[in-house]
């Protein structure tokens, strides 16, 4: 596991005070949460302010020009590099999630996940992973495609690898149930992982922060 | 007779007559006959009924004004914007539609007969009509009503919807009526003077039109304003009555039900996950999947699992497909592997769909202990009749992988007609 000896310093944003002060009770001890934050622009201060390493982003906030949590990414540009975007949602939209993900965000959970697994993932982000939810994984394979088709970009493709560890995380599989089933280590599978986060967030295929509607047309 | 004047909308021209006939408890024909005969006394008839015409909303005007117009029955708005109404408004339209060209062509028919009659009339008469002033006076009134018509189109659609407002037909009337009366002003204005002295008032006239236009710019945009806040404030209040609607029916319902069932876990939980999954289908029925008859169906029978046993089945999808007889079988498969799921597993469960070309997989994993395949009792139907069984009978595979992790059913079905050699 990729967990840092000093604890992992967390910004919780999310404009439910319920929902914040659970989240808080349910992270590991190794996670200190710094500051909270219920809107746009109090989240952008708080994260300029502290510095975070991980940042729990809720997809839906108000305040700012209403573009909610990737408006708070978008705000917080320059920390980019040294601060993670974990986005967390109860939305089922894929309109909702990929933007968010092509914002800069590094993965996507829904909030039901239990406090076990969020920390875990909070880890994994913090440690520069990406992090996919099985429905985000869905989303993936629904906007490359499944079928190994001849493009011109790169980017525009996910490689059969890719495509075998997004369906076995769609299915629902942890990182380490992946690389057991693929056989290859568990290293492997967030490289392949990342990539294909990092395809998601620069292809243009499809304009996919816009696919959501295209979708349909499939 | 009724209290209020309204214009009808069974109209001929403005619905004006048929309104005043209402109004006035008299028939429509008489109404329309007097307003004819008025215009043979200096157009007394077309002045008023341009006035009422002005001043009189169409009947199906009520909703629209009713900022201002409480109506009778106690809580108007909520009743007057379901959608229902929308699709009322939209017929009305589309009526009008078809029916202005008759009423418009009719109105320049009888004008010009006006006119004519007028100006035989005033030959006999002596008065030294000139056709150099009749013409652009004409035009001028053509332009006029062109131009008003347009307002009344769009006092009536525009207030409920204003993107109909900037139709280019609208704004074509419009700008052809604006564009009628200053040319016939400036012919007639030209026609009575020098060219010279044309320009000259010309600019005199733009002049005083910008004064005033820049005095009342601030006005008409306040008012506009306050007219765009209040439409946007009606709108809103049209969806959070709806929205209100939905949440009591569904939501607070629930949470009456799980305050009575709070002595037990299972029951909140079965409630709770149950209005979350209809309040997502509400919420995301837009974006959802195009309604693919598989995945629909495999979405319904893991809510049923889930309503009976109390743990989540997550679905995600990837494409969809059609499938007729055989999608029954997939189907009914999938709806036994997922009880299996919830019964045995006893966590959540995660259901995977794709389809691709080669055929429809589906995967259905549960993280409970887990259990030997080989080692099923052969009275224990569930598994090796109703899914593998079931499976195979339809050109299908099953496959079983149990261990200590979790059990998972993998379900592949080929496409039908294509390949059927190069089963997986």
């Amino acid at each position: 596991m990729t967990a840092a000896p000093t604890p992992i310093r967390v910004v919780i944003v999310d404009d439910h005070a319920i929902f914040r002060s659970g989240l808080k009770a349910d992270l590991a001890p190794d996670i200190a949460v710094l500051a909270e934050a219920a809107t746009v622009e109090e989240a952008i201060a708080a994260v300029a302010a502290h510095q975070p390493d991980v940042v729990l982003l809720d997809v839906h906030l108000p305040g700012g020009r209403g573009q909610g949590g990737r408006e708070v990414i978008a705000g917080s540009a320059a920390q980019l590099a040294t601060t993670k975007f974990l986005a967390l949602s109860v939305s089922d939209s894929a309109e909702d999630v990929v933007s968010v993900i092509r914002a800069g965000a590094r993965g996507y959970v829904t909030k039901s996940i239990s406090g076990a697994e969020i920390s875990d993932a909070v880890r994994r982000v913090a440690g520069g992973d990406a992090v996919f939810s099985p429905r985000l994984a869905g989303f993936v394979l629904d906007a490359f495609g499944t079928a190994e088709v001849a493009v011109e970009d790169e980017l525009d493709k996910l490689s059969a690898r890719e495509l075998e560890v997004m369906r076995l995380i769609a299915r629902g599989y942890s990182y380490k149930e992946v690389a057991k089933a693929l056989f290859i280590s568990i290293k492997t599978v967030e490289t392949h992982v990342s990539a294909v986060l990092r395809k998601l967030q620069l292809s243009s295929r499809h304009e996919l922060t816009r696919w959501a509607a295209d979708r349909r047309l499939l | 007779m009724s209290a209020k004047m309204y214009r009808s909308q069974q109209r001929m021209v403005a619905g004006v007559c048929g309104g005043l006939a209402e109004h006035l408890g008299i028939r429509v024909g008489v109404v329309r006959a007097v307003m004819v005969g008025a215009c043979f006394f200096f157009g007394a008839g077309l002045v008023f009924y341009g006035w009422l015409w002005l001043l009189v909303p169409l009947a199906g005007d009520r909703t629209s004004s009713a900022g201002t117009l409480l109506d009778d029955d106690g809580n108007p708005r909520l009743k007057l914007f379901r959608p229902a109404q929308g699709a009322v408004v939209e017929d009305n339209t589309t009526t009008r539609r078809q029916r202005i060209p008759v009423g418009f062509r009719e109105v320049l028919i009888g004008g010009a007969l006006v006119i004519a009659a007028i100006a035989i009339f005033g030959g006999q008469q002596g008065w030294a009509l000139r056709l150099g002033t009749l013409i652009p006076l004409l035009v001028i009134i053509l332009g006029a009503v062109l131009a008003w018509m347009q307002l009344d189109n769009t006092r009536r659609v525009g207030l409920l919807n204003a993107a109909k407002m900037n139709t280019p037909m609208a704004m074509l009337r419009l700008g052809g009526g604006v564009a009628l009366v200053i040319a016939g002003v400036l012919v007639i204005v030209a026609g009575s003077g020098s060219w010279a002295l044309m320009w000259t008032s010309v600019v005199a006239s733009l002049a005083v039109l910008a004064g005033v236009g820049l005095v009342l710019a601030p006005w008409a945009l306040k008012f506009w304003r306050e007219f765009q806040e209040e439409r946007a404030g009606r709108i809103r209040e049209t969806e959070r009555a709806e929205i209100a609607a939905h949440l009591h029916d569904s939501v607070l319902q629930t949470l009456a039900l799980i305050q009575k069932s709070a002595s037990s876990p299972a029951d909140v939980t079965r409630l709770a996950r149950a209005q979350e999954r209809e309040l997502r289908e509400w919420i995301y029925q837009d974006s959802a999947h195009s309604t693919g008859a598989l995945v629909e169906r495999v979405k319904a029978v893991c809510a049923e699992a889930e309503d009976l046993h109390g743990h989540a089945v997550e679905v995600v999808a990837v494409g969809d497909a059609e499938l007729g007889e055989r999608g029954n079988a997939l189907v009914q498969a999938v709806r036994e592997a997922v009880l299996n799921g919830v019964r045995h597993g006893g966590t959540t469960v995660s259901v995977y769909i794709e389809a691709g070309a080669q055929g429809v997989d589906v995967f259905v994993k549960d993280r409970g202990p887990g259990f030997d395949v080989a080692t099923v009792p052969a009275d224990r139907l569930g598994v090796r009749e109703s899914v593998v069984g079931r499976m195979q009978r339809n050109g299908g595979t099953a496959e079983i992988i149990s261990s200590a992790d979790g059990t998972e059913v993998r379900l592949h079905l080929p496409h039908e007609k294509p390949a059927t050699e190069e089963a997986k």
